[in-house]
């Protein structure tokens, strides 16, 4: 079920009725029975991956809690690799039987196992980890009911495409509810809305390009289609992302859950250190929390800390996408790090210093998802060359609309950047609020890119 | 979590907020004036310039005779050549607008001649009297919805919308009833790009289309020295019929059989049936005739008999109403006629349009004579 779907807005309607008229203890149980239907709407019997995931992770944490030593220990590593079994079979399966073929008998054909990744396995397995290792560091009790434990796994509004929030965010909430103020109400409203807009003006917009050049490069040549076709990707996985986590995160607000920010502008950032504070900010903080720090993090002298950098970069990659250009992509991402941490420490880049260096970032992060995005290795050979030696220059893949709507949404971010404009507007009067929200919908109304539903990016992974 | 203050404030401001854009949605598109900018080669600017045309120029003094089609009527029907035929004791009209159905053509008549009384004829093109499905069935054509953006009412959102079979099309064709802006999103954004262009533009077309359209004298190219191996099915083209022709061609000379299923039939009743329904206790006649169907028919295949069952066996029986023979035009099914597969050229349409204005002439008694339908 698509965010963008009007089965969707149905849903919400009738969840969002249901859950503020059904008595206190009912609501929990709806909004798991809600969660388990919004899952099932895409392959029902994968719901059973889910509630065996959580049945493991569950019984997990409450023996952990209970015990000392070795056994506890012995639960964990039973939820870990429970989790990552589950990932690894469905996600690298394929990728790592290739690999290995590709060494043991180079050339040979490959035939894939006919496996279809279950929707959002990634998040709802990161989540859970998080909480079980939560447990064992003893920073987080252990859920008691089942059903309280189900629905922070399962919560329909984060559970497809993150954000991956923590137990401890979630709980804090769902123990200690409160409904939300009007105010609460109408800023959840305003970041669908801001949501949408992302995805089905702007996302989509720059879609149409980069699907474009990237079903086959070699069709169009040149330096500026290939740096014209990998902007239009980088603009259009930023907006379709964090469109979907606006839309998350209202929708969350709307029930009475405050979820965390995960994207603050990140093509502002003077630095690529920078851009992965501000980039799909809750996975950044995920990998920071349980795998940099895990394998040591700065605490082991300078050359260990590059080593972590680069190995969490690359564990971040692989998380994206089976393939050899998302570990590329994390090496490369990894690297920048590294080199970054190298020639300027921790020095805070402010000032006018900052224009040249967000260009640069913008850039170099630029040229990081040609990786992610070209279908193959070959492919993205072929583009990073087109874009530094080219087969001349020859013209821009992005329309002058697109040009406009690229410079409008930058001046946006940046007049919420230093200003806070969307925030002030937030605050102002509720006549204020209420055109803001007329304009916003009809921006939708007139300006989505295109009739075909195009699906989330972070869909597939 | 208890406490419904807050959110149902929000929940009641979330509504306010919707019945806000709804009125301002309202306010752009339904109040008449966006239509004055719309894009004349849309397929709601073609409607609505029609419709224009229609509501501003004086009533004749004869009697009017309104001409109902798609693009072969517009292309083949020249009304002031009819006009002259009958020696201006009609005035002929020419509402053949491309790419319109039946579904359209219901919601066009109901705006054109909403007294149901201003025309003393209407005339619907068929392109085939048969009721058997064929390709391109219109009951999932959601475009039809462009044409009518401008006309569809509140009242006929769930009306339109339930005449399209698929669930995903009819909760499109409701949403985009309901809030206009959504079938006009290209045509504002186009006009947005260039208002400059858009604003003369369309000023030209409402004020001199009429005279451009009457102005025009049809397409030149001919098809003629096409023929057709009927028992293997192969076409052998003319010199210099491009590939986009040829195919056009073939689809309407050698159309694919498809399985019958009643849908054509069915979608009949409803649209032309309502048209019928529509002009129940009017004066005004309505008269039905089959087009030229294809620069070559296949006389075995498609024999020209009037259907004894089906829909204009039905509306033959209904007061006021005439069906032509069906092989009223069927001299005119040939290459040297049409400019494609589909449009009768230059030479085909003065022959067309003299013999329907005769044959209208005729219904509608003004012929000594010659008063009374062929059937």
């Amino acid at each position: 079920m698509l965010f963008t779907s009007l089965d969707f807005a149905v849903f919400l309607v009738v969840v969002l009725a249901l859950f503020y008229l059904l008595p206190k203890p009912a609501r929990k149980y709806l909004l798991l029975a809600a969660s388990l239907y919004f899952y099932m709407a895409w392959i029902p019997r994968y719901v059973a991956i889910l509630l065996l995931l959580i049945t493991i992770d569950y019984l997990a944490a409450l023996w952990i809690e209970s015990r000392e030593g070795a056994r506890r220990h012995a639960a964990l590593v039973v939820s870990l690799c429970a989790n990552l079994g589950m990932l690894g079979w469905f996600k690298y399966a394929n990728f790592l039987r290739e690999t290995w073929l590709g060494l043991v008998s180079p050339g040979a054909h490959f035939e894939p196992l006919a496996i279809i990744l279950p929707l959002g396995i990634s998040f709802h397995t990161f989540q859970s980890m998080s909480y079980v290792i939560d447990v064992s560091r003893k920073k987080q009790p252990a859920i008691r009911s089942y059903v309280d434990y189900a629905l922070f796994v399962s919560f329909f509004p984060q559970l497809v495409a993150g954000p991956i929030v923590r137990a401890e965010e979630f709980f804090a909430d769902y123990f200690h509810w409160r409904p939300p103020t009007a105010e609460e109400w109408q800023r959840g409203c305003a970041t669908i809305l801001t949501g949408y807009i992302k995805k089905l003006v702007c996302a989509d917009q720059f879609s149409l390009v980069a699907d474009h050049y990237f079903a086959n490069p070699s069709a169009l040549p040149g330096i500026i289609p290939a740096w014209t076709g990998a902007i239009a990707f980088g603009l259009q996985i930023f907006f379709d992302f964090s469109g979907y986590t606006d839309i998350a995160i209202g929708v969350a607000l709307l029930l009475g859950f405050h979820f965390p920010e995960n994207f603050r502008r990140p093509y502002l950032s003077a630095s690529v250190t920078e851009f992965w504070r501000r980039w799909h900010m809750t996975l950044s903080s995920w990998l920071r929390d349980y795998v940099y720090i895990s394998l040591g993090g700065n605490r082991k002298g300078a050359w260990r800390t590059r080593a972590n950098l680069i190995l969490t970069m690359l564990l971040g990659g692989l998380w994206h996408g089976a393939s050899w250009n998302f570990v590329i992509w994390g090496g490369y991402h990894g690297v920048l790090l590294s080199i970054e941490r190298l020639v300027w420490g921790r020095e805070k880049r402010t000032g006018l210093m900052r224009i040249p260096l967000a260009v640069l970032t913008f850039l170099l992060v630029t040229i990081g998802w040609v990786f992610f995005r070209a279908k193959t290795l070959t492919a993205a050979v072929y583009v990073i060359g087109q874009m530094f030696a080219g087969q001349g220059a020859g013209r821009s893949l992005l329309t002058p609309w697109q040009w406009r709507l690229a410079i409008l949404t930058l001046l946006i971010a940046l007049a919420e950047e230093y200003w806070q404009w969307l925030t002030r507007l937030a605050q102002s009067s509720v006549w204020v609020r209420t055109a803001a929200a007329v304009i916003a919908l009809l921006v939708i109304e007139l300006f989505t890119a295109t009739d075909q539903s195009i699906p989330f990016v972070y869909f597939q992974f | 979590m208890s406490g419904l203050s807050g959110a149902a404030r929000g929940a009641i401001w979330t509504l306010l907020a919707l019945a806000a854009f709804f009125a301002t949605d309202s306010l752009l598109f339904r109040s008449g004036w966006y239509d004055a900018y719309l894009e004349p080669d849309s397929s709601a600017g073609s409607l609505e310039s029609e419709l224009h045309w229609l509501k501003v120029t004086p009533k004749a003094r004869v009697p009017e005779v309104l001409v109902v089609g798609d693009s072969r009527v517009a292309e083949g029907f020249p009304a002031a050549l009819a006009d002259s035929t009958v020696e201006r004791r009609l005035h002929f009209w020419n509402f053949g607008v491309a790419g319109t159905t039946p579904r359209v053509w219901y919601y066009a008549l109901r705006a054109a001649d909403p007294t149901r009384r201003r025309f003393a004829a209407i005339v619907i093109a068929m392109d085939n009297y048969s009721d058997a499905d064929s390709f391109g069935l219109s009951e999932d054509r959601i475009s039809d919805e462009n044409y009518l953006v401008m006309r569809l009412g509140l009242g006929d959102c769930i009306d339109f919308a339930s005449s399209i079979n698929s669930m995903t099309l009819r909760h499109r064709a409701l949403f985009g009833c309901l809030f206009r802006g959504v079938l006009l999103r290209n045509d504002v954004q186009a006009f947005l790009a260039h208002p400059e262009k858009r604003i003369p533009h369309a000023a030209d077309w409402w004020k001199n289309g009429l005279a451009y359209i009457s102005g025009y004298g049809g397409k030149p190219e001919s098809l003629r020295a096409l023929t057709v191996d009927w028992r293997n099915r192969a076409i052998r083209f003319p010199a210099g019929v491009d590939d986009a022709i040829r195919d056009q061609v073939k689809r309407f000379v050698l159309p694919e059989s498809v399985p019958n299923t009643g849908a054509l039939a069915r979608y009949r009743q409803r649209w032309l049936g309502g048209i019928l329904d529509l002009y129940k206790n009017s004066p005004t006649r309505l008269i039905f005739l089959q087009l030229p169907r294809a620069p070559l028919v296949d006389p075995e295949a498609r024999p020209v008999t009037r259907p004894t069952t089906g829909f204009i066996d039905s509306a033959a029986r209904r007061p006021r109403t005439e069906v032509l023979p069906g092989g009223t035009f069927m001299d005119l099914e040939r290459p040297e006629y049409f400019a494609d597969g589909l449009h009768l050229n230059r030479d085909g349409r003065p022959i067309f349009t003299v013999r329907l204005a005769q044959r209208v002439d005729s219904i509608l008694g003004f012929q000594a004579g010659k008063s009374g339908a062929a059937r």
